[in-house]
């Protein structure tokens, strides 16, 4: 008797316990980075409720070993409820263990931009983004006035963009742009730059499907600028060295360089110059490119842009309602306007209340988002080329290899990634 | 004399004590001796890279198991250019290891010799290894920057600025001279413990007889250190090879190029943001059998009389 | 005393400089992280080697609180502390038994155990994890000191063989013929001789441990280890450098008092050694 009421007492906890702990666990590398405090506080409350008894679980994770970690645990059957990814490739590698959001938030992803960098080879969209990233220059106007330039006239094709850089070499100080390439950002951000007016609508489609190659002459221009650009003088000494996060960003802003290709995310932004230089001192305008394009207009560049970072649902989650239901909290407009208020990033959901922050920066690049967005050229390529495009663009930039050995060694892996 | 001394060791429990039913005995308290210690490595070491061997014939991602394909990794190795500059890289990462010992060594016999200040030596030389990689990396990506202290130091000399973590040339000889500064605290502590087991006796007879120092080092000193030597040898082989990953990412992210980007490297770099765990498995399993030939050369060479 | 002494005299006396120097450029770091611990974020971007001129402690208040590291401090004293007794007891039977006694297959198991100092840790990523999943072991604190352990246990046994066989032999054989058991030789014999390899183990057991962060990251994810914690502090762009060097201070902080501690338990060791001759 006494044996069976331990027995029932045991069946009772067990068929209890789920009920009893309904949590949810979200990773990302950012939950406990103080300017981003409140936008996770707010998802938190928000979350717990709306599911009385329910709570969620954020766990900042280190940035190193991130990917190594979710791999890890993903194929062990480990992983959180949520997971956060950055857009592009690395999101795109974890489609096979997520479960599609079209059905489940069907109210949410029609206010969504930047979806692309999160969408399966299905079609489908696994990641709801909530931040935004895009690619623009950012300008110095003091150093502008000094080497005798307008300020207030940033270049908008690669002849003017020529004479700025020009202007900076006969003065030999400061450098015209800041480069950072020793982790092989600078180059990715270059490469989707320099493509966002050399490339047609067609062919930026054909990159994504792996049918525009390196070697083809629209990508080994921009492989040829990298190289003149760099041989021109147009960066200063020791870019395959420089450290691009921070240090690079805090070097533009102590004036060591007069332009640099920046965020649109929650660092190395408008935000943050604007902030540590003073509003006045700070211009931005899209990169142009140095071909331009038959269906493009010169002296108008875009501004390439894609989901930024984003949250999707593990298929291997015990609770994949709630699961859905506190990515759809940390993407809802109400949460994500203090991620945007604190940290100076570019809502996905374009129902996002931005007309509090006051600032001339933001307000020319909501113009441009609304016009003259082209997509992300490095997050339409695969994790492999970019690996290598890593690799030969530091090369190219010593000079130790040529654009024709490097466009070689790209084509091989891109045939290896995105086999036709 | 130390692997002499190890058989004789055998043979002396031979002799000197009632053989068979000690024989007998010595084993059975040897494999209860070592038992916890093979349990634990069977366990969570040996049988899960046997399992780790299995995944590297496969074509797994994260999210789906793969499928069975042979040795199809370990083609995709070679033909792979950044698998063959990792190889590359490691045979200079080798051919660094003898200074990795020596250093050390030297360090400790001074200290263990009576060095003025040896305690404060001792304490502090094994700060660097307390710190993150990042910090040393923080330190280091500044002084050796294009317009980094190092350069204005050489400058006044005359001599013009070297972009030392940005040449292909030269990145991975400083990197490795890093990695070298950083942990040779460690080599220190092995050493002196090593020291301990010196005579100084011996020494001080050898001092009387009117040995100079150096001949009391090369005929004293480090025959008496030789199984030490061998393990640092052996041990700083494996530790290059496994554990310099903290350091290349944050001064080269592995470049230029391919100039940094060693086996341990490539291997994270597979796993984490390229997502092929199959393929890290294989280079993984290449690695491990390149590390194993290597300890088992370097101790041959290193111990060959001892038993084992 | 000979000229020779005189000359060694001399010859230690300036070997001291380049070694004082050397001393010197470890200290720094120590000076840098302390010292960047007490900037902002903006000032650390500013100059990083100058002085903090207006000193702030919020980052070690922020790294402390808003990163849970009380905490995790106490997870990682646990984990760190369970495996390094752990590691020098399994350690110094396995290397007695390897250096001193004779069984069958003693080579074939004593590379057994040193080939496993030789696997990456990548290719048992999955393995381990699913193996630690089966043995119910994740989210343990026993789990992570048996991981530590077999983690680092190659290593130890092989320093351990290593010490051992370097010792006299009169000692053991002395030992054994006043009838002790190999029981009692290792306890009264083998365990004090050891003590500086032990100590050493300690000290660089600790530090394995104690630094870890992908062993912990796989097995800890509820309860986590202080350095998992302070890496995530650094977010993706590791902008908060200063916040991040507040975090390794306070972790640095006991490793280094007990290092400095453990100094003089070395000198003793040597003392100890000393015995043979």
């Amino acid at each position: 008797m006494q044996k069976l009421k331990i027995l029932t007492a045991i069946a009772t906890m067990v068929v209890a316990s789920p009920a009893l702990a309904q949590e949810i666990t979200v990773w990302d590398v950012n939950v406990d980075d103080a300017a981003h405090a409140t936008y996770y506080d707010h998802a938190k409350a928000a979350f717990e409720a709306a599911h009385p008894g329910a709570t969620l679980n954020l766990l900042s994770q280190p940035d190193a070993e991130y990917y190594t970690l979710l791999g890890t645990a993903l194929a062990s059957k480990a992983g959180p409820d949520v997971i956060w990814a950055n857009g592009g490739a690395q999101a795109k590698a974890l489609v096979g263990g997520l479960i599609p959001l079209d059905d489940k938030l069907p109210d949410l992803i029609p206010k969504l931009v930047g979806k692309s960098a999160f969408t399966g080879p299905d079609g489908k969209l696994y990641f709801i983004p909530t931040t935004l990233q895009g690619h623009v220059v950012y300008y110095n106007k003091a150093l502008y006035k000094a080497a005798g330039l307008d300020p207030e006239k940033p270049p908008t094709s690669w002849a003017e963009l020529t004479k700025v850089c020009d202007a900076f070499k006969a003065q030999g100080k400061p450098a015209c742009f800041m480069m950072a390439n020793k982790e092989g950002y600078n180059a990715e951000f270059f490469l989707s730059e320099a493509a966002n007016q050399s490339l047609t609508t067609q062919q930026q489609a054909d990159w994504l499907a792996g049918k525009l190659h390196w070697s083809d002459p629209p990508i080994k221009a921009i492989l040829q600028a990298w190289v003149d650009t760099a041989k021109n003088g147009w960066y200063q000494e020791g870019g395959n060295s420089q450290t691009m996060f921070m240090d690079e960003f805090a070097l533009f802003e102590q004036g060591v360089g007069a332009n640099v290709m920046g965020l649109l995310s929650n660092v190395a932004h408008w935000k943050q110059f604007e902030t540590n230089m003073g509003v006045e001192k700070v211009g931005v305008y899209p990169m142009p490119s140095p071909t331009v394009a038959a269906d493009q207009h010169e002296g108008a560049p875009g501004v390439p842009l894609d989901g930024g970072v984003g949250y999707g649902v593990n298929k291997d989650s015990a609770n994949i309602d709630l699961a859905v239901d506190a990515v759809r909290i940390l993407a809802s407009p109400e949460v994500l306007s203090y991620l945007v208020n604190d940290t100076g990033s570019v809502p996905a959901n374009t129902e996002v209340n931005t007309s509090g922050i006051d600032s001339p920066g933001l307000k020319q690049i909501m113009g441009w988002l609304a016009t003259r967005a082209v997509p992300t050229t490095h997050a339409n390529s695969s994790a492999a080329e970019l690996d290598e495009w890593h690799h030969q663009s530091q090369l190219l930039f010593n000079g130790e290899a040529t654009v024709d050995q490097a466009a070689a060694a790209l084509d091989k892996v891109q045939a290896e990634a995105k086999p036709q | 004399m130390t692997a002499n001394s190890l058989h004789q060791t055998g043979q002396a429990a031979r002799t000197r004590t009632r053989p068979g039913r000690s024989r007998r005995a010595e084993a059975r308290v040897a494999v209860l001796f070592l038992l916890p210690a093979i349990l634990l490595v069977l366990v969570f070491r040996i049988f899960p890279l046997f399992w780790g061997f299995g995944i590297s014939l496969t074509s797994a991602t994260s999210t789906d198991p793969g499928q069975f394909i042979g040795a199809g990794n370990y083609l995709r190795a070679l033909d792979d250019p950044n698998f063959r500059s990792a190889m590359a890289n490691a045979v200079v990462v080798l051919l660094s290891v003898p200074i990795f010992v020596t250093i050390p060594m030297l360090l400790a016999i001074l200290i263990h010799q009576g060095v003025p200040g040896r305690t404060f030596f001792r304490s502090v030389y094994f700060f660097p290894a307390i710190l993150s990689s990042v910090i040393i990396g923080s330190i280091f990506s500044v002084v050796l920057s294009f317009n980094g202290n190092l350069n204005a130091l050489l400058s006044i000399a005359g001599i013009s600025g070297v972009d030392w973590l940005g040449h292909s040339a030269t990145a991975l000889p400083v990197t490795l001279a890093i990695q070298c500064w950083s942990t040779f605290g460690m080599g220190v502590l092995i050493f002196l413990a090593g020291l301990s087991t010196v005579s100084k006796e011996m020494v001080e007879a050898a001092r009387l007889d009117g040995a100079k120092m150096w001949q009391i080092w090369w005929h004293v000193i480090i025959p008496e250190l030789r199984p030490i030597i061998e393990f640092s040898t052996v041990i700083t082989t494996i530790g290059l090879l496994t554990s310099m990953f903290g350091l290349i990412y944050v001064l080269t992210g592995g470049g230029p190029g391919t100039a940094t980007t060693v086996p341990e490297y490539l291997i994270w770099a597979a796993q984490g943001k390229l997502n092929r765990p199959a393929y890290a498995a294989a280079v993984s399993m290449v690695l491990f059998f390149m590390t194993s030939i290597l300890a088992w050369l370097q101790i041959r060479i290193l111990s060959r009389n001892a038993n084992i | 005393m000979s000229g020779a002494g005189k000359r060694q005299r001399l010859t230690l006396r300036i070997a001291a400089i380049p070694m004082g120097l050397l001393a010197l450029s470890c200290l720094y770091p120590i000076f840098f992280a302390v010292n960047n611990a007490l900037k902002t974020r903006h000032d650390y971007m500013l100059d990083r080697f100058g002085l903090a001129m207006q000193p702030t402690l919020d980052n070690f208040v922020q790294a402390w609180t808003r990163a849970h590291l009380d905490e995790y401090f106490l997870n990682s004293v646990i984990a760190t502390l369970g495996a390094v007794i752990l590691l020098m007891v399994v350690s110094s039977m396995a290397g007695f038994a390897l250096a001193s006694l004779r069984f069958p297959y003693r080579r074939f198991l004593f590379a057994v155990i040193l080939s496993s100092l030789m696997i990456p840790v990548q290719v048992v990523l999955v393995p381990f994890m699913r193996t630690m999943l089966a043995l119910n072991l994740v989210n343990t604190h026993i789990g992570l000191i048996l991981s530590y352990t077999a983690f680092f246990l190659p290593f130890s046994v092989y320093m351990m063989t290593a010490f051992y066989s370097g010792l006299p032999r009169e000692l053991i054989e002395a030992a054994r013929i006043d009838g002790a058991s190999l029981l009692q030789v290792w306890w009264h014999v083998m365990l004090p001789l050891g003590t500086p390899a032990l100590v050493t183990l300690a000290i660089l057991n600790t530090l394995s441990c104690w630094n870890d962060i992908l062993i912990s990251l796989l097995v800890m994810q509820k309860h986590r280890t202080l350095m998992v914690g302070i890496s995530a502090l650094k977010g993706q762009y590791s902008d908060q450098i200063p916040l991040f060097t507040a975090g390794i201070v306070i972790a640095a902080a006991p490793i280094v008092v007990l290092y400095i501690l453990f100094q003089r338990r070395i000198v003793s060791g040597i003392a100890v050694g000393a015995v043979k001759g």
